[in-house]
């Protein structure tokens, strides 16, 4: 009965939706204040109902109760339990209720959290955050339903995908989710101030912190998908320009210029059109990824084409809201009021020109994405645009980008002077080229991009550590000044500084590892010796093993420097008998921040096994600058003041102090 | 009844929720730009706040205040020029109110009583282990926990083959009897198990393994029907009908008139073109779960001739609407199995017509009949 109320509760969910699209519109239309509040109320049932709902489910799969279809398609009853209630949205049908929970979730929290929101863009903003709950509530009841039952049930399940059967699962999806459903309210305030034709004052400052909280988040969700991909595929690679990689990206990049876009409209009152056409534009995408990776069109045409109705009506809601948005847009833009002036060179051109290339990258990886899908679509051909094509295109975009990132934090608002911007960066871009040529000579003779490319992370660093100082006026004024002007520096600044930090940190590792790393592919037999990188490593050996849910075959091996054993990895093959699906776990051993990764291939006649090891030279970085990253927009998000960007009187305020903010 | 009940007192409460604000009395709203005031002086107030704290320079903070303030006298005259309008109530709170009571029943336990099953109550796997009754999955299940954690019973695994079988769990049924017969020996009966389900696994085609399976088990009982039957339909299949014919009449000989594989027997030496030994033989008989599983997949008596009628109609809806993949894919499966190799490579070239061979479902039609020795060319194989 339990399941049946969870699967009453969600339809119930709808129908207050519904009520929560239509009766706070016709409040603002007719002015009628009590409608309007009803939106807020509505938000939070719609949140408890869809929770329900959701717990129900999770209830489900931890009691493995079989009679629910989807309990029984993916879950197993000696499953670990916390690969029972994580199975919960290893499938399609609970990912997409998961996607519902956090938009609905989103929803009460813009209703708990907006009560300083002007009434009427409050209740406009919650109604149209309940069309797209409506829509997926609808999608989910109508072609996906996770309670849908099975009479009799079964007596086991058929268990969830091994590869899934890991602690990533537990937090990649929710993250990405949250990432991705964190742009919807972006997307309803922006269609918000799209109908009542105005823009608030303070417009960019409510919308500002839900993008960063959704920036935040789809950073560490494709981070974590990223390492989760690295360890658990086996091919010791950590970002494939994959389709699905891609269907997330391409609402980092967006959603990171709507990040800087948004800076400049709270402070300047600037871009305002054009941050409301990012807002559309980056939720669209997260759109945009959900249809490419839920409808099957990914995996294979053909199976887009077995079940029809879920990818033609994930396609229709795109086509919804997506058109519904850009049709708003070209009919109310006009109504916007622009403003705002500055000149080419301040902050917000600065600004700009980011949002220029990272809008031109979004489009890179779009038509990257998408041209083989159509390809295929309208002629049958199969092509694959693979790595190659991503590099060139999308690496030499990042280029003049990182060249600028310095630049935006260390020019004056509204009008700025590259020249001493220049001259205070110096010293960042000096190191930076010591840095490169330091390690072209260690290299020696190693790639030549590579140096450079490091050079350019640690010249990001520098640059972000540069404003910091430069602001605190460090070395000009007493210590003690110093310290009091850096610690009294708005949390903003050191959001920036930490982000800017974080990509340079990216950066470095990308490069290493790209460059730098080792990779040795052999036979080995018990007792084999092997070099890799500064370790050599000896195969000890297979022995079996077992755990709650698959058998194993794991090798050891010992890993010694210098004739000193170090350290032991385990790798090991895995086999679930449930699916009778083998998977690699690869064994990695990390030293630093640079990592020995062994992969188990397959056993040989006469006792050896191929074995793939990498060294991975500071590989960690490029994770670890995305928890960079990550603090730079918490530490951001924690900022609450209001701000206006103060402009700076034309020659002579921009030597004062660099405290502009 | 208490579900009901339950979803009564659910909706009743998110409608009464809902309502709520309806009931208060209407409010003039403030003029849109009166926030915008609100904010800029907040913005003002955070301004002096910062000046004292010493956070921004004397210059910056002086700039900063008359870019508000700008902003602020905008707004101001804004504002003076925007007329307050009055609440009005058009769509007056009785109507709301009417929409909510309406709506959430109504597509509440519509939708819900479109895609739920009310009364169906949840079946957590502890409580159906804790007490089973006649759930066969769960004694099913049972057996394989008891099997996972002692996977070398033997008599274990021949318990549990012919059961998968009769659920249906062709696999399952193939990889037991396996198993049981490397850990208990070969019998007659596990050979002929095994051959049977490794027939049934292949959609009724008696396979080269299926094949050495019944002529072990033949040579430890030459008396055995079962693995007499399939090899008689193996011949068959590979078209030595004088040969199939001779097997099963041989086969008819041995077995009692009334033994219950007689019927389909019967059918095969009458479909060969010999006449049946004994009109009372052909009676039909109700087969028994073990022919069931036979039957399900390859046909025979009354079951073929009901099958030869699915098939017929089929393949006439197949000629008026061309346009169903599944359908054509169904039509020579069930062509090759009834051993109408012909007809099945007729379908197979109408099929071809409708799903071109360069499309998607056509290059599934052609590896279809290529995985079933057909092909569309129109010659004998």
């Amino acid at each position: 009965m339990i399941i049946e109320l969870g699967h009453y509760a969600l339809v119930l969910a709808l129908a207050t939706a519904i009520i929560q699209a239509w009766l706070p519109i016709a409040g603002v239309t007719r002015g009628d204040r009590a409608l309007m509040e009803l939106a807020s109320s509505a938000a939070v049932v719609c949140f408890l109902l869809v929770a329900f709902s959701f717990a129900v489910l999770t209830f489900a799969y931890v009691t493995s109760d079989f009679s629910v279809r989807n309990v029984w398609e993916n879950s197993h009853s000696l499953k670990p339990l916390i690969y029972k209630m994580t199975g919960v949205w290893g499938n399609h049908e609970g990912s997409m209720l998961l996607w519902l929970l956090i938009l609905v979730f989103f929803s009460a929290l813009v209703s708990l959290f907006g009560r300083s929101l002007p009434e009427t863009l409050k209740a406009t903003v919650l109604a149209v955050q309940a069309w797209i709950a409506g829509a997926f509530a609808l999608f989910i009841l109508l072609t996906s339903n996770p309670f849908a039952r099975l009479i009799p049930a079964p007596g086991e399940g058929k268990d969830l995908n091994p590869v899934l059967q890991d602690i990533g699962l537990s937090i990649h999806p929710p993250l990405l989710y949250l990432g991705y459903v964190g742009f919807s309210v972006c997307f309803s305030f922006a269609v918000a101030a799209l109908i009542e034709g105005r823009i608030d004052a303070a417009w960019a400052r409510w919308v500002r912190p839900w993008t960063l909280a959704a920036w935040t988040c789809l950073t560490a969700g494709i981070a974590m998908g990223s390492y989760w991909a690295y360890y658990e595929l086996g091919w010791g690679g950590w970002w494939f320009w994959d389709p699905v990689e891609n269907a997330s990206f391409m609402p980092w990049l967006a959603g990171t210029a709507l990040l800087h876009s948004a800076l400049v409209m709270e402070k300047r009152e600037a871009l305002k059109i054009w941050t409301v056409l990012l807002a559309i534009l980056t939720f669209s995408l997260s759109l945009l990824g959900t249809f490419l990776v839920r409808s099957g069109v990914l995996t294979s045409v053909h199976a887009f084409a077995t079940d029809p109705t879920r990818g033609v009506f994930i396609l229709a809601i795109l086509v919804i809201f997506i058109g519904g948005a850009f049709s708003l847009f070209a009919l109310r833009a006009s109504h916007l009021k622009a403003g705002g002036i500055f000149a080419p060179i301040s902050r917000e051109g600065a600004l700009v020109l980011n949002n220029l290339i990272l809008t031109t990258a979004t489009a890179t990886v779009l038509t990257g994405t998408l041209y083989p899908l159509l390809l295929e679509a309208l002629t049958g051909d199969k092509i694959s645009v693979g790595a190659p094509f991503f590099n060139m295109t999308f690496g030499l975009l990042m280029l003049p980008l990182i060249a600028v990132v310095p630049f935006g934090p260390l020019l004056a608002w509204k009008r700025g002077d590259l020249a001493g911007a220049a001259q205070r960066l110096f010293a960042a871009a000096a190191i930076g080229l010591v840095v490169a040529a330091t390690c072209y000579y260690a290299a020696n003779g190693g790639p030549v991009l590579a140096p450079l490319g490091i050079g350019l992370g640690a010249y990001l660093i520098l640059g972000a550590l540069t404003d910091l100082v430069l602001r605190s006026g460090l070395g000009k004024v007493a210590g003690g000044v110093a310290w009091r002007r850096l610690t009294g520096l708005p949390r903003s600044a050191f959001g920036t500084a930490l982000a800017h930090i974080g990509l340079g940190i990216t950066l470095i590792g990308i490069v290493t590892v790209t460059a730098f790393q080792t990779e040795v592919v052999a036979e080995m037999k018990p007792g084999a010796m092997i070099d890799v990188g500064r370790y050599s490593l000896r195969f000890d050996g297979m022995r079996q093993g077992r755990g709650p849910n698959y058998t194993e075959e794991r090798g050891h091996f010992t890993v010694s420097r210098g004739g000193v054993a170090v350290t032991e990895i385990w790798s090991s093959k895995r086999l679930y008998p449930a699916r009778r699906m083998p998977t690699t776990e690869a064994g990695i051993r990390t030293f630093g921040l640079s990592q020995l990764y062994v992969s188990l291939g397959d056993q040989m006649a006469g006792g050896g096994i191929v074995v793939r090891i990498w060294w991975k030279p500071l590989i960690l970085c490029i994770w670890g600058g995305a928890l960079v990253m990550m603090a730079g927009g918490i530490v951001s998000l924690s900022d609450r003041r209001l701000r206006v960007g103060a402009p700076s009187r034309a020659r002579k305020a921009v030597l004062a102090t660099g405290a502009a903010e | 009844m208490l579900f009901w009940i339950l979803v009564a007192i659910l909706t009743a409460a998110v409608a009464a929720v809902l309502v709520l604000p309806l009931m208060r009395a209407a409010v003039p709203l403030p003029s849109p730009h009166s926030h915008d005031i609100e904010v800029y002086r907040d913005q003002l107030d955070e301004l002096a706040r910062d000046r004292e704290a010493g956070l921004i320079g004397g210059e910056e903070a002086e700039l900063a205040r008359a870019e508000i303030a700008r902003r602020l006298l905008a707004a101001s005259a804004a504002d003076a020029t925007a007329g307050q309008s009055a609440p009005k109530r058009l769509l007056s709170s009785r109507h709301a109110q009417a929409f909510i009571f309406l709506c959430l029943p109504a597509i509440g336990v519509g939708l819900y009583l479109m895609t739920g099953s009310p009364g169906v109550p949840a079946q957590p796997l502890a409580a159906r282990l804790a007490s089973p009754g006649d759930d066969i999955n769960i004694l099913i299940a049972n057996a394989e926990n008891r099997l996972a954690l002692n996977p070398g019973d033997g008599a274990g695994w021949d318990l549990l083959a012919p059961i998968y079988m009769r659920s249906g769990r062709v696999d399952d049924a193939v990889d037991a009897y396996d198993r049981a017969i490397r850990l208990m020996g070969p019998t007659p009966a596990r050979l002929g198990g095994y051959a049977e389900a490794l027939v049934v696994q292949s959609g009724g085609l008696v396979t080269a393994e299926a094949q050495s399976a019944l002529e072990k088990a033949l040579a430890l009982d030459s008396d055995d029907p079962r693995s007499e039957f399939y090899l008689a339909l193996g011949l068959r299949q590979e078209g030595k009908r004088a040969e199939a014919l001779a097997a099963f009449r041989k086969l008819a000989g041995k077995s009692p008139a009334d033994a219950t594989w007689m019927p389909f027997v019967n059918r095969h030496i009458a479909e060969l073109g010999g006449p049946p030994p004994d009109a009372a033989g052909a009676a039909p008989g109700n087969p028994t779960s073990k022919d069931i599983a036979a039957a399900d997949e390859m046909g025979a008596g009354d079951r073929q001739a009901m099958i030869r009628g699915m098939v017929e109609s089929l393949s006439s809806r197949l000629k008026e609407d061309p346009a169903n993949f599944e359908g054509w894919t169904r039509l020579i499966r069930s062509y090759v199995v009834l051993d109408q190799r012909d007809k099945a490579e007729e379908a197979l070239r109408e099929g071809l017509k409708a799903f071109p061979a360069t499309g998607d479902e056509g290059k599934q039609l052609l590896a279809l009949g290529r995985e079933l020795g057909i092909d569309a060319s129109g010659e004998e194989k």
